[in-house]
């Protein structure tokens, strides 16, 4: 009897049962995040080598940056990268070009902007990237385009990089005078020679890098590159003054090569202490060569707080080219007054702080802010300031 | 030192670092993904970087881009 009641129990059971059913009351969303940088930066210097003037008079400058930088991250797979820039430059030496035409120009203005596109192939490894850029001042106009390729070792302890850039650049003046007249503006009491012919200058830069975990502490990455440069080099508004008292237009050779190799070894040191390092060994066929050593020492003073005090040590071999004021011969081919061609070293010291939260899983997150102060000082007697300030975040989003 | 010595001392060092290269497994990656062990010079450092090139004859090589735009104040 009581298995009669089980049976008919059981039966009921699985007739009268059901499963979920699927009512598909969600839509798939994807989220993407956006990382948002916007940089202001201040930068001043002084000193009495301006190569406008033939290496004497002022080079008082100053330059107020604003930058935004966006990262378009869709997926794991893809990112969009997007630079919009724009400094105002205050500069006493563009000023002494002429004093007619150039007063405008002790205001000038670079506009520059860059949009990217990098994307993660099938095999999780490689990552391939195209970029392209836009630069504009009122003497100078620049069209870039850049390749890029990475590849990730399976464990992820290397990676080796190969990046191809390529600028295209007019130097005619006048891109913000809309009467159409783009020309080369020389010294105004120089005018009446035509100095060059070329307006053009096209640069192809080879960037490699090699990238290698050394233990769980310790990471070195070694960069080589190349450069070549060709059309004009000169800058048609710098002046040369010679023994004779004679005076031209600075003169520099039609191309040029350029070879960098840097050495960067980043160290974590205890619980708290990093130590970055970088060497760069240059060299190129104007006869410049120079030696780079930078060290910094961010120290992490809480879980959110780095202080980075930091030191720059440079040392070059001038140009072939360059003489000071009134020491070049008139039976030189090439010449120039412009000092960042000298031979001279420099150091820069500053500091760097850091606040980092904890990200929030939020629409909205501060991820980061960075201020960094720097002092640069040339044994020329060039003394330059630098103050940068960084806000980050991520901005996280859902596709609709 | 003689700079030959030195350069083969610098030279032995890479050497030594890169053949001592240890596997590290993604949980231990904690001080290598920190965000000051980076390489290159991002966020801040590179205005910096960018200024360098401009007022010194020497560019590239892990540091701002070597060419464009005229920096010729």
């Amino acid at each position: 009897m009581k298995r009669r009641y089980l049976v008919l129990g059981l039966i009921t059971t699985a007739f009268t049962s059901f499963g979920q059913i699927n009512k598909k009351n969600y839509t798939k969303k994807d989220l993407y995040h956006t990382d948002v940088e916007v940089v202001f930066s201040y930068y001043n210097q002084n000193n009495d080598h301006s190569a406008v003037t033939g290496g004497i008079g002022t080079e008082d400058l100053q330059v107020y940056v604003t930058h935004l930088s966006l990262d378009n991250i869709k997926d794991s797979v893809r990112t969009v990268h997007f630079d919009l820039g724009f400094d105002v430059i205050s500069s006493a030496s563009t000023d002494n070009i002429d004093f007619v035409l150039s007063s405008a120009s002790k205001v000038d203005a670079r506009i520059y902007t860059s949009l990217g596109y990098n994307r993660l192939m099938q095999d999780k490894q490689t990552t391939w990237g195209i970029n392209s850029s836009f630069s504009i001042e009122s003497d100078y106009l620049s069209w870039g385009q850049s390749f890029s390729i990475s590849h990730l070792s399976e464990d992820q302890t290397r990676e080796v990089s190969a990046a191809l850039q390529m600028y295209f650049d007019d130097l005619r003046w006048g891109r913000y005078q809309f009467d159409g007249i783009r020309e080369l503006v020389y010294p105004v009491e120089l005018r009446t020679t035509k100095w060059f012919d070329n307006y053009r200058r096209n640069s192809y830069n080879l960037a490699l890098g090699l990238y290698q975990t050394i233990n769980r502490r310790m990471a070195l990455g070694i960069y080589p590159g190349l450069t070549y440069q060709s059309g004009l080099l000169s800058t048609p508004f710098h002046r040369v003054y010679f023994a004779d008292n004679s005076k031209q237009v600075e003169r520099l050779p039609d191309s040029r090569l350029k070879i960098p190799i840097g050495i960067q070894l980043n160290t974590f040191i205890g619980t708290c202490w990093v130590l970055r390092t970088h060497y760069r060994y240059y060299w190129d066929d104007f006869g410049i060569s120079g030696h780079t050593l930078n060290v910094e020492t961010p120290v992490k003073i809480s879980r959110v707080i780095t202080l980075t005090p930091f030191v720059r040590l440079y040392n070059q071999q001038g140009s072939d080219f360059f003489k000071p004021y009134a020491e070049h011969v008139i039976s030189q081919e090439f010449f120039t007054s412009d000092y960042d061609l000298s031979k001279f070293r420099s150091t820069a010291t500053g500091l760097g702080f850091r606040y980092a939260p904890y990200s929030h899983k939020g629409r909205n997150t501060l991820k980061a802010l960075d201020l960094r102060f720097t002092h640069y000082e040339r044994s020329d007697g060039m003394i330059a300031n630098m103050l940068t300030l960084v806000v980050n975040y991520d901005k996280e989003q859902k596709s609709q | 030192m003689k700079p030959s010595l030195l350069k083969y001392l610098l030279l032995l060092f890479f050497a030594t670092a890169l053949a001592s290269c240890q596997m590290v497994k993604p949980y231990q990656r904690v001080y290598l993904n920190d965000y000051e062990m980076r390489p290159g010079y991002s966020g801040a450092r590179g205005f910096e970087q960018y200024v360098f090139t401009i007022r010194e004859g020497s560019s590239g090589g892990g540091g701002a881009k070597t060419s464009g735009g005229c920096g010729c104040n």
